[in-house]
This record gives C-alpha cells, structure tokens and sequence, in this order.
C-alpha cells in the first residue's frame, strides 16, 4: 500500500480559525497524516491521523526543548548543525524560541510544510533546505493589506514568494495580488473555501416579517467597512425603512460606539460579542439579509456560510466576493465605500417578495453546492500536495 | 494661590496649551504644582511636579510599593486619608478602590493647594473627592474625548463628578452642551476658556500666490476621530472630476495601515503624501506651502492645528464637530462641511479652488485676523487667572 502523504498544518497554534480546522478534518478523513507544530492552545482532533507536536509552560517547553535536542543529536547530527547555524543567523527572535518551534518541525520532517499565514514566511523557508516542500496559504490582510501599508512586507514576499513550492490561493484575487509579489502563476492552486454542507441545512423563509433583520458577522477591524454600514443605517432610517441591524463581533468597539450615538442609531443597532460558531449559524439563520460591507476580503466565510443556510446577502464588491456572488442571480453585489448604494440594495430587499427572496437564496445553496463543498476542497488541496511533491505544479 | 494640576504627563512642548496656562499662572505670581501619572525625563518643566506611585509591571513590584505608599499615607497624612476614605464610602465605592483610592492619590496629599484642577475629565473619575480630601477646591476640564467619546462607552461615568466640582472648564460652546448632555445642571459656574497659540511663531509668511496645482494639507494624528478616511473619499471624487490636487497628511497613529491601503484603494498614490511626525518647525514650513487646510473630523474639541493654519494665512476647511464651527466661522474665516459627507466636502472643496482671488484673500485675511484677536496666549492666559479668581 502506498505510503500517506504527510502534511504540516502550521498556524502557530494547535486549535486555530474554523476554516483551517476544516481543513485539517478533511484532510484527517482523506487518509492524509497530519503534523501540527506550535503553541498548544488545545486540541480539536483526536486521532491517528493527526499528531500534535506543541509546547505550552515553562516546564513543557524546557521538556520538549531536551528531548528534541537529543533526539535530533543522535539521529540526525548533521541536520541539527545545519539548522543551528540557520538559527544563529536569525536575529529577530530569541534562539531558545526558534529551537523550540524549529526542532520538532526539523526530527518529524513532514512532505509538506502547509504554512497558513503568509507573514510568517521568512520563519519558515528553511524546510525547503532539508527535503520538505513548503506550500503557502494565500489569505486574509496578510496578503490584501500588510504589504499596501507597510513597504517590509512587501519587499519580504517579493523576495521569497518565488521561492515557495505551491500556494493555495482562497480566490482568484488573491492569487493575483500575491502575483504582485512575484508568487509564479503556475505555483497557484485556486481551492475554495469548503463548507460542512451536510451538517448546514438550507433553511427557506416563509413569512415575510418585519422589521427588516440585516446582520454582519466578523472581528472588529477597519477591512470589515462597518463605519460604512452604520453611514448606510442612518440612510435606511431618513428613507423610512424599518429594520434593525446587529454586528456580532465588535460590542467593545469605541469608534463604532460613537458612531452609533453621533448618528443617533442606537434604538436601530446593536454590537453583540463573539459568538460560538454554532450560535453564530443560528444567527444567520434567524435574519433576512447577511450584510457584509467589506474594504477587503478573499471570500468571506461567513457569506458562504449565509448562502449555504438560506440567508439573502447583501456584499461589497471587494476582492473575491465576486467569484461567489453573481449580482441579482444569487445575491446583491454593491461597491465597496458606498453607503448610499449599500442602504439602496437593503432597501431592495426590503421589497422582494417571498418569491423572489426564495429564488435567489435558492441559486445561492446551489452556488455553494457547486463550489464550496468540503470534498471539493480536500479533493483540491490533495493535488496540489501531490503537484508539489511530484514537481508537477 | 497655589493651583495643583492633574494631568497624564508634564506637557510635552507641543501641548502649548497646559504649558501656556501654567507660564501665565506663573507670570501672575501663582504657584503651580503638577501631579502626574508618569515623567519622561526628555521632558524638562522648571514647575514642580510630583509623580504618582506607578503600579504595573510584576505583582511583587506592586505589592511593595501599594504597601509603602499606604504606610506612608496613614502616618504622615492620616487625616486626609480618613477623610477620603470616608468621603469615597459616602458615595458608595467599594473598599478595594477606597484603599486604591489612597494609594494613587499618595502624591496629591503632601501639597497644599487651594485648587485642584483635573486636566481632563477621564482623569477625575474615582477620585471626585480627592479635592475635598486635602481641603481644596476642584475644578476639571473638558476638551474633547473625555466628554465626547468616553461617556458613549461609559455612561453616566460623570454622574457623582457634577455635585462634587466647583468650577468646570470647557474649550468650546459645543463641549459645553456636551457636558449638559451627561447630566450637568448649572450646578456650578461653567467657563469656556478656548485653546490659544503662539501668534509670533506663525505669523504670516505665506505666499500670496495660490498653487496651480492646489495643494491641500491637514496635521492630525492618525486616528479615525480625525475622519481622515472620508476626507480621501471626498479627494477621490475630486480625482474622478480630473481636478489636480495634492494632499499632505502630517502625523502619525494607529490607523496609518488603514489610511495608506485607502489611499491605494482610492487611486489616490499619486496625489497623497504621508509625512509622518514633523517637527513644530517642520510643520510650519509645510503648512506654508499649502493652500488649503483640511480638518474633516468626526469628533474634535477645538483643533489647534486649525488655528495655526489659519494665523498662516491658510484658506480652512472643516467639518462641523463640536468645537470646529466655532474655531473656523462659516463663510467669514473659512468654511464648515457637515461631517461624514464626502460629496458635500467634495462640493465645498471644488468651490473654493474656483473662488476668485480676492475672495480666497478676504477669508484669509479674517481669519488671520481673528485668530490674532481672539486666540492669543495673553488672552487665554489672562482668562485662566479670571478662572481662579472669580468666585
């Protein structure tokens, strides 16, 4: 029987963003052995298809730290002096630390080295030295923005990206933003996010209430545009809409406290805190528009998550969301930085009949069907493992 | 009369307005002692100033240093610190902060003085009967943040401070409606005394001649209180209309990533210039080879950079938050824009590019003028004497 392929899943922890614990499930499923490396902040799989190599506390790590020492002394002297140099050429962190994140990593020596987030590449292209292929997950503001607003990330991927063996790109955006940065075409792999969709029941609306329920879901940061959401809320008030909109994820946010108050909203909107993810699904479900007023995205997989469930989405048009969203097929696409177009696609909404609302919540299920599902994903993420392994990328 | 300042820091130098205030005091024969939370030691001041007990860093640091300040206060101050204790459970505070109360308060207790003014409002809070304590009036200013932005996230924080103060410092009307807003009720005397800057060190160099390319300019931190997001907006539209322009931005902060990705979303690489921190000289020197000063905040107290900008000689444009349409008069010494609106900022922004000259010099001369007159430092200093003077 053919040997599994081994892959590290590096995020500098052992339990990471849903969507990466997706992956790592899906890969478990598919008879591919996982490595997680990093800081034990706890464990999601258990498993002998997945083994944790993490370090937490003094003494832990002091443990790990021997153990790994020794093991690599005897088993692979050469390897360690060669990393130990590499080490003490590194003047950005302090040597026991790399040790400890780079030993493990170094004796367990998976095919893959699948680095999640990109910034930390300049940690990580070393495994290349040694055998291991290091594919780089292109997402997020580590991609979209770090490198606009600070010229060292920039200049960091343009110097290693050409180097790197694969990347995973979440959305056709991505891969040409990161093409910027000198990451060769033909090392990218386009794989969409996957979906658990057998455990997301698509849930049609069948009464027409009111006030209109327009919901964001996502962290408190500029990217996610809600100072643009709340601009757009008081246009739906002065226009007589009735609705009531809730941000899950920014209840502490003082600049869009203000806001709320300065544009006296505050009976109009509420800031709720981080919810769990199945609390954050039921959410979606209880509301009519999914409302994700973005600067930037790849694909936000809370709109996957919204088009899979039944939820009407209303999204700015930035970075991927286009790939996902046809405007009017399957959702509504807006312009990013545009209140006045956003509080008109919500008011649009407001006027869908239950008809029209199930038509187009309907070909959203069907887009994510097509696009989204887990097994695509994993099905994608294997080639390209073995695209790089076998140099066909 | 000996006034005890409570303030964050020592004034750095840019903070013209504490240490104008404290110069004035000091010129009118007061004693001025500053109470701080921290020193840094670049920063010298000839005023006396004692430090509070810095309690951060290692639990065992703290815990040694909690209990010499307490010890020290139950010997050499024991009367004021009963009175604080008793005054604070009078008002409901638990005993932890009570005791807390004592200890970061330590610095306070050793000098007397007969007011005790509380630079800000956010730096009154748990310690509204610190004055009292010590046998002293309290007087506390609002500038801005503390009586804007804070009481949003806090409500009804200032509830206790308003039966506790004597005299309340405002820099603007509208900061003054905002103290009314948190449940302030003539209780006690209300004085507007507004920020003052030194009128030698920008007096008019500016050119009479306007760019051919108009250049626009705006000192500000970078925060989004600054609005500085819808202000590119705004020179966005400008871009589309194909009216050339540039713009320096003059600061730093933390939402210089968000400003600089804006700048690229909005095409606007070739237009904008982030300068970073400058120099009060610096500054100066930029400001007088712009046209047009742009101030679009979401929230502002007053904005002394308006007010340079305008002694300059600078044509003013700002947003209508708080203290703004106050510092800038509407049509006469500049223009005020209601906030949040970038097309109406667009509007106003194209408008002024077409005025004639003669119109562009009339603003800019009332505005020079009335900044000269209104917004000196004699003036602001003398109002500051009037303020612990008149009872």
């Amino acid at each position: 029987m053919k040997k599994p392929i081994t892959v590290a899943i590096y995020s500098g922890v052992s339990k990471s963003t849903t969507f990466i614990e997706r992956l790592i499930k899906g890969l478990i499923e598919s008879h591919v052995k996982v490595l997680v490396f990093g800081v034990d902040n706890g464990k999601s799989f258990y498993s002998e298809s997945v083994k944790y190599y993490t370090y937490r506390g003094k003494v832990n790590k002091l443990f790990r730290l021997c153990k790994y020492t020794l093991l690599l002394s005897l088993f692979k002297p050469k390897d360690k002096k060669r990393l130990d140099e590499i080490i003490k050429a590194n003047t950005h962190e302090p040597k026991y630390l790399l040790r400890l994140k780079y030993y493990p990593v170094l004796f367990y020596k998976p095919d893959i080295f699948h680095l999640q987030w990109a910034k930390s590449i300049e940690d990580w292209v070393w495994v290349q030295e040694f055998g291991m292929k290091l594919v780089v997950s292109l997402r997020g503001t580590h991609i979209t923005i770090s490198p606009i607003g600070n010229d060292y990330w920039a200049d960091l991927y343009t110097h290693l990206f050409p180097q790197v063996d694969g990347f995973h790109a979440v959305s056709k955006s991505m891969s040409l933003e990161a093409q910027k940065y000198r990451a060769l075409p033909s090392k990218i792999k386009i794989i969409y996010s996957g979906l658990l969709l057998d455990d997301m029941m698509f849930l049609p609306k069948t009464v027409k209430k009111e006030p209109l329920k327009i919901l964001s879901v996502g962290r408190s940061h500029w990217t996610k545009g809600y100072h643009h959401a709340l601009d757009a809320m008081k246009l739906l008030k002065e226009r007589h809409i009735y609705f009531h909109y809730t941000i899950i994820g920014v209840d502490d946010d003082e600049e869009l406290l203000f806001q709320r108050s300065q544009l006296d909203i505050e009976n109009d909107v509420t800031f709720k805190s981080e919810l769990p993810f199945e609390a954050v699904l039921k959410s979606i479900q209880a509301v009519d528009v999914l409302l994700l007023p973005s600067l930037e995205e790849g694909i936000a997989n809370v709109v996957l998550e919204a088009m899979a469930l039944g939820t009407l989405v209303v999204s700015t048009d930035c970075g991927g969301m286009d790939e996902v969203i046809k405007d009017k097929e399957n959702g509504f696409l807006i312009p990013i930085r545009n209140p006045s177009e956003m509080a008109s696609a919500i008011q649009n909404v407001s006027q869908l009949t239950l008809d029209d609302y199930s038509k187009l919540t309907k070909a959203a299920r069907v887009s994510i069907e097509q696009q989204h599902h887990i097994k695509k994903m994993i099905v994608d993420m294997k080639a390209l493992y073995h695209g790089v392994l076998n140099d066909k990328l | 009369m000996r006034i005890g300042l409570v303030l964050p820091a020592v004034p750095g130098y840019s903070e013209t307005f504490f240490s104008n205030k404290i110069k004035g005091l000091e010129a009118n024969g007061y004693t001025v002692i500053l109470f701080v939370n921290s020193c840094n030691r670049k920063t010298k001041t000839s005023t006396k100033t004692k430090v509070a007990p810095k309690l951060s860093g290692n639990m065992v640091r703290i815990g040694m240093i909690s209990f010499y300040r307490l010890s020290y206060s139950l010997i050499f101050h024991f009367k004021v610190s009963r009175r604080l204790f008793i005054l604070d459970r009078d008002d409901g505070i638990n005993f932890i902060q009570r005791i807390k109360n004592i200890i970061i308060n330590n610095h306070i207790f050793s000098e007397p003085v007969d007011w005790l003014h509380f630079g800000f409002g956010t730096m009154v809070l748990n310690r509204e009967n610190v004055a009292k304590a010590i046998g002293a009036k309290m007087a506390v200013s609002f500038r801005g943040f503390d009586i804007g932005i804070y009481p949003v996230k806090h409500p009804g924080c200032y509830k206790r401070l308003w039966e506790k103060v004597d005299k309340i410092h405002v820099i603007s009307n509208d900061i003054s409606e905002l103290v009314y807003k948190q449940g302030f009720n003539n209780q006690v005397p209300i004085i507007k005394i507004t920020p003052a800057i030194d009128i030698r060190f920008f007096k008019n160099n500016h050119k009479t001649e306007y760019n051919k390319i108009p250049h626009f300019i705006t000192v500000a931190r970078l925060h989004w209180k600054k609005g500085l997001d819808y202000t590119l907006e705004a020179l966005a539209l400008l871009k589309e209309e194909n009216i050339p322009f540039h713009y320096t931005i003059i600061g730093d902060g933390p939402q210089e990533e968000y400003l600089k990705f804006g700048t690229h979303q909005l095409g606007l690489n070739d237009y904008v210039t982030f300068t970073g921190k400058l120099s009060h000289e610096l500054v100066k020197k930029k400001l007088e080879q712009a046209d047009i000063y742009l101030q679009y905040s979401i929230q502002e107290g007053f904005c002394n950079s308006v007010l340079e900008a305008q002694a300059i000689g600078l044509l003013c444009v700002v947003s209508d938050a708080e203290g703004l349409s106050e510092n800038v008069l509407h049509n006469k010494t500049g223009w005020v824009v209601p906030l949040r609106q970038p097309k109406l900022l667009l509007e106003k922004i194209r408008n002024i590019i077409n005025l004639p000259q003669t119109e562009k010099d009339t603003i800019s001369q009332n505005a020079k003028e009335r900044v000269k007159l209104e917004f000196n430092i004699k003036k602001q200093q003398k109002e500051f004497v009037g303020f612990y003077e008149n009872n």
